[in-house]
Formats: C-alpha cells, sequence, structure tokens
C-alpha cells in the first residue's frame, strides 16, 4: 500500500497552524513520523545554547532503542553534526542515510574524509540511527532529527525522504519561533527588575530626606501587596500581573512628592500648623508633576496623585469621593494610613493593632473604600485563625 | 574455556533510561539487571553481586548517595559509577568522595559513554 505524503504533509502543516508550543508540534509529528514512515524509533535532537550541543529532548519508539528525553546529546564538534554544518567537507549537507553512507568509497589517498566517514558510521550505530534529517532554519542548524531502523527493515525511499525533509524544516522554524518568544520575555524580565530597581532607588531618596519615614515606603509596598493578593478575585485574571506590578510600583513612589517638600515641615517634631499642612497636602501633586512624563506610568501616577482622598469625598487634592478613586489609590490610602498609625511619631505614641483595626474597621465607607477595608481586614483575620 | 560475562547493575528511577542503558551495555556483551529505586538496588546488589553499578543519583525513595553508603557496607570494593545531571554538581562531588569510580553526566555523549564502559568494564584486569 502506497502512503500519501502529501495528503499527511498537508495534515501536519494544519496541525503547525494550530500549536504555538514546539514541544507538542515535534510530538505530534514525531507521532505522524512513526505511523507513516514505521520507523522502531525516532528522537529531535534540538540545539541547547548553553551547552553548545544538540540534546534530544523529544523521543518515541520500542523501549531499548528510544533515547530517553535529555539523556543523550551530541556535541556541536561531532560528525553527525559537522556533516550538515561544516561547508569544508565534500558532502550536500541534505539528509544522512546510512545506507548511502555505507556504499560511499572514498579514494585511498583521501584519508581524511575516509576517516571521517567512518566516523560517521560509528556514530550512527551508535545512536541506532539509520537517517539524520536536519532542520534548519535560514543557514542555522537547529535541530536534527534522527530516525531508527524501518520496522520491515527496509531503505528509506527519497519519497520518504522528502516528506521527513520538509516535516524537518517546518519543525525549525516553530522551535526558532519559540526561541524568540522566549528571549523576548527574558528581555522584557530584565527590564522589569531594572525598572524596580531604579524606582526603589527613586524612592530611598524620599527617606534620606524624611526622618520620620524610615522603613515606612517598604511597610507600605508589603501592606498595599497584601491587600491586593485578597482582592484578586475583583480583578481580571488577564490583567492582573500588571495591576500588581502599577501597584507596586506606584507604592514605592506614592510620597516620591515629598522630596520638593521643606526639610523644617517633613521633620518638624510638632504638631503642623494650617500653612504647614497646606504645604505637606501639595506632596501629590508634586508627585503628579515628577513622574508625568514618564510613558506607561498612567496608573502609577493615579496611585500618586490620589493616595490622599477619602471615601466620603473629604480628602486631597481633588476631593474624589467613592468609587471616583483609582483602586491602585484607594489601596495605597489604606495601607499608608495603616503603617501610620501603627508608627510612632514625636508627637504622639503608636496605636496598638487592636486599635488600629477598630479606627481602620470605623472608617469602613468614610476614609477608607469599604472593599479595600474588607480585603484588609481578611490579612488580620487569617492570623488571628492561624 | 570462555570467559564468563560480567555483570552490571543499572539503577534509576526512569524505565526508559533503565532499558536504554540495558540494551546499551548489551552491545558490549555485558549481563544486565535493573533496579528502578534504591532500596531495590540495595537487595539485588546483595542477591545478584554485579561486577559494576550505574547509579542514579537523584531517585524519589533516596538518594543516591545514601544508596552508595549502603552499598559500601555490602561490598567494601563496590565498583560504582553515578549518573548524574548538570545541575547535581555538588552531589558529584560527594559521590567521589564516598567511593564512586566516576561518573557520567547528562546529557552525554554516547561516544564518550561507550568510551568509559570499554576503559572501566570491558578492558578491566
Amino acid at each position: 500500500m502506497r502512503i500519501d505524503y502529501r495528503r499527511s504533509l498537508e495534515k501536519a502543516a494544519r496541525q503547525m497552524i494550530l500549536i504555538h508550543r514546539p514541544d507538542t508540534l515535534v510530538k505530534l509529528i514525531l507521532r505522524a513520523i512513526q505511523r507513516t514512515v514505521k520507523v522502531r524509533h525516532a528522537g529531535m535532537f534540538i540545539y541547547d545554547k548553553s551547552r553548545d550541543a544538540y540534546v534530544v529532548k523529544i523521543s518515541r519508539g520500542f523501549s531499548g532503542l528510544k533515547i530517553p528525553s535529555g539523556f543523550a546529546k551530541l556535541n556541536a564538534d561531532n560528525p553527525l553534526i559537522t556533516y550538515f554544518t561544516d561547508q569544508r567537507l565534500p558532502f550536500d549537507r541534505g539528509s544522512l542515510l546510512w545506507d548511502k553512507i555505507r556504499r560511499l568509497k572514498p579514494l585511498r589517498r583521501d584519508k581524511k574524509t575516509a576517516a571521517f566517514i567512518s566516523s560517521l558510521k560509528f556514530n550512527l550505530s551508535l545512536y541506532s540511527a539509520r537517517a539524520c534529517i536536519p532542520s534548519f532554519c535560514r543557514r542555522e542548524l537547529v535541530a536534527v532529527l534522527f530516525l531508527g531502523e524501518k520496522i520491515n527493515r527496509k531503505s528509506f525511499v527519497e519519497e520518504e525522504v522528502g516528506f521527513l525533509s520538509v516535516l524537518a524544516s517546518d519543525m525549525a522554524m516553530a522551535i526558532k519561533n519559540a526561541w524568540l518568544v522566549e528571549d523576548l520575555n527574558q528581555q522584557l524580565e530584565r527590564n522589569k527588575r531594572l525598572l524596580l530597581q531604579v524606582v526603589s532607588a527613586l524612592a530611598s531618596s524620599i527617606e534620606a530626606k524624611d526622618q520620620y519615614t524610615k522603613g515606612h515606603t517598604e511597610r507600605v509596598v508589603d501592606c498595599a501587596m497584601q491587600i491586593a493578593r485578597r482582592l484578586k478575585h475583583t480583578v481580571d485574571s488577564q490583567a492582573w500581573s500588571s495591576f500588581t506590578e502599577e501597584l507596586k510600583v506606584a507604592a514605592l513612589l506614592h510620597d516620591i512628592g515629598k522630596i520638593g517638600i521643606p526639610e523644617v515641615v517633613l521633620n518638624k517634631p510638632d504638631v503642623l500648623s494650617e500653612e504647614e499642612r497646606r504645604i505637606i497636602q501639595k506632596h501629590p501633586l508634586i508627585g503628579q508633576s515628577i513622574l508625568g512624563h514618564i510613558e506607561g506610568f498612567e496608573s502609577v501616577l493615579l496611585g500618586v496623585k490620589y493616595h490622599h482622598e477619602r471615601y466620603d469625598g473629604c480628602g486631597y487634592p481633588e476631593g474624589l469621593k467613592g468609587k471616583k478613586i483609582p483602586f491602585v489609590a484607594a489601596i495605597i490610602a489604606l495601607a499608608d494610613a495603616f503603617d501610620a498609625m501603627t508608627s510612632d511619631r514625636p508627637y504622639r505614641q503608636a496605636l496598638s493593632l487592636a486599635e488600629t483595626l477598630e479606627e481602620v474597621r470605623r472608617n469602613r465607607g468614610k476614609q477608607f473604600s469599604p472593599i479595600v477595608v474588607d480585603a484588609f481586614l481578611k490579612i488580620y483575620e487569617n492570623k488571628d485563625s492561624r | 574455556m570462555a570467559t564468563v560475562k560480567k555483570k552490571i547493575l543499572v539503577v534509576d528511577d526512569e524505565n526508559e533510561i533503565v532499558d536504554f542503558l540495558e540494551s546499551f551495555l548489551r552491545r558490549f556483551n555485558l549481563n544486565v539487571v535493573k533496579a528502578s529505586s534504591g532500596n531495590d538496588a540495595l537487595a539485588l546488589y546483595d542477591k545478584e553481586r554485579p561486577d559494576w553499578v550505574f547509579l542514579d543519583i537523584m531517585m524519589p525513595d533516596r538518594d543516591g548517595i545514601s544508596v552508595l553508603k549502603e552499598l559500601k557496607k555490602i561490598d567494601a570494593r563496590v565498583k560504582v559509577i553515578v549518573i548524574t545531571g548538570k545541575e547535581e554538581q555538588a552531589f558529584r562531588e560527594k559521590a567521589r568522595g564516598f567511593g564512586a569510580i566516576d561518573y557520567i553526566t547528562k546529557p552525554l555523549d554516547l561516544g564518550e559513554l561507550s568510551q568509559k564502559i570499554k576503559n572501566y568494564i570491558v578492558d578491566e584486569d
């Protein structure tokens, strides 16, 4: 019975469009190969940059013949690899077939080629491979497809090799794409870490100036993140990670505007006069103007600008009320007030935890957003129950 | 007189690896007994007294180092080649300390594996 390779190819191509994970794709293709070409085992050696080697990532076949995934590799200088990558060698760089290699008879005088061929044979038998099909993406060897002996023990025919070559180069594309995505993600992670480090440095500059808020920023970040975790169900799951990232940055920077407030006012050991209070109340707007030109900081800016608004509309700078107060700002407002209440000030002692919790409860729907208060109280409920 | 085939005990919790090593070792005209856990390995060693042991260092039931120590108690002259992953560098040094003859690191080049089998086992004595 002849196998309809064209149909198999079309089917494989359709699957490729649907599958974005290269592992799944390679698995499916190996299965298809095993079913159509009927080999005793097949494996995909995929390039691993950190090792400069091709490692079996996916394999299938008879037990004992199948090379377990992650168990074996081919170094980049192995003849089974240089056969495809070394352009000085007198081969066509197409598929490497045991039956062809076996019959090759180099000229007696060409000792180098003779040695290379015998080393190819040795390696093919080590890996029980009867055919190696290269997966090139442009000129880069991304992977090598290894096939064992066919179950009917016959040689691979040209039609099969053509079919396998097409599949192998499609796999190369899928693998290469996955690498690109991985690289991009790594870069993104690096950039995020960098941003947080720069933001933390900026935040600590306020603490250098305002002696009463030592450690305050860090505690507010911590408290805000704890509240957020208990509000996870209220945030769209796709937006969750960017929401928490923005909240963290906003919490770190919420008092950045204090840089523009005179130190005599910031560090005054007594209760503030009306005039001094007016000056200090400018810090959210100063913060906004410091950060205002940063692209992509829109919600961070809302958190910084409105973290002194009150749910009942009696806060500053704009007297926003209820749900008009951005969520990020409402969370920081509570975290900020909580830390202020539980810290000593020169003109008053810190409240106890019980007193603070009572104060927060009393201000539910007045100073603080009810949803945020409920989430906040859950932090301590859990601690009590433990 | 025909020489007696050497016997190798292969210990790994991954059956695929045990099976692959078994068929690979058979190419060198070696006998293979298989264990898939540290405890199995100890019982089998005592019973079969193999000439060499291939021992995976990371197994769920007990770590390979403790298996190695126990093997030494059963037979002080036990000859062990340890199988490790790249991430288990510290284990590897420890294994040497506890008397493993050598180690192989996954993923490995089958050429190197074959060289080690020849050097240590086939060309021994």
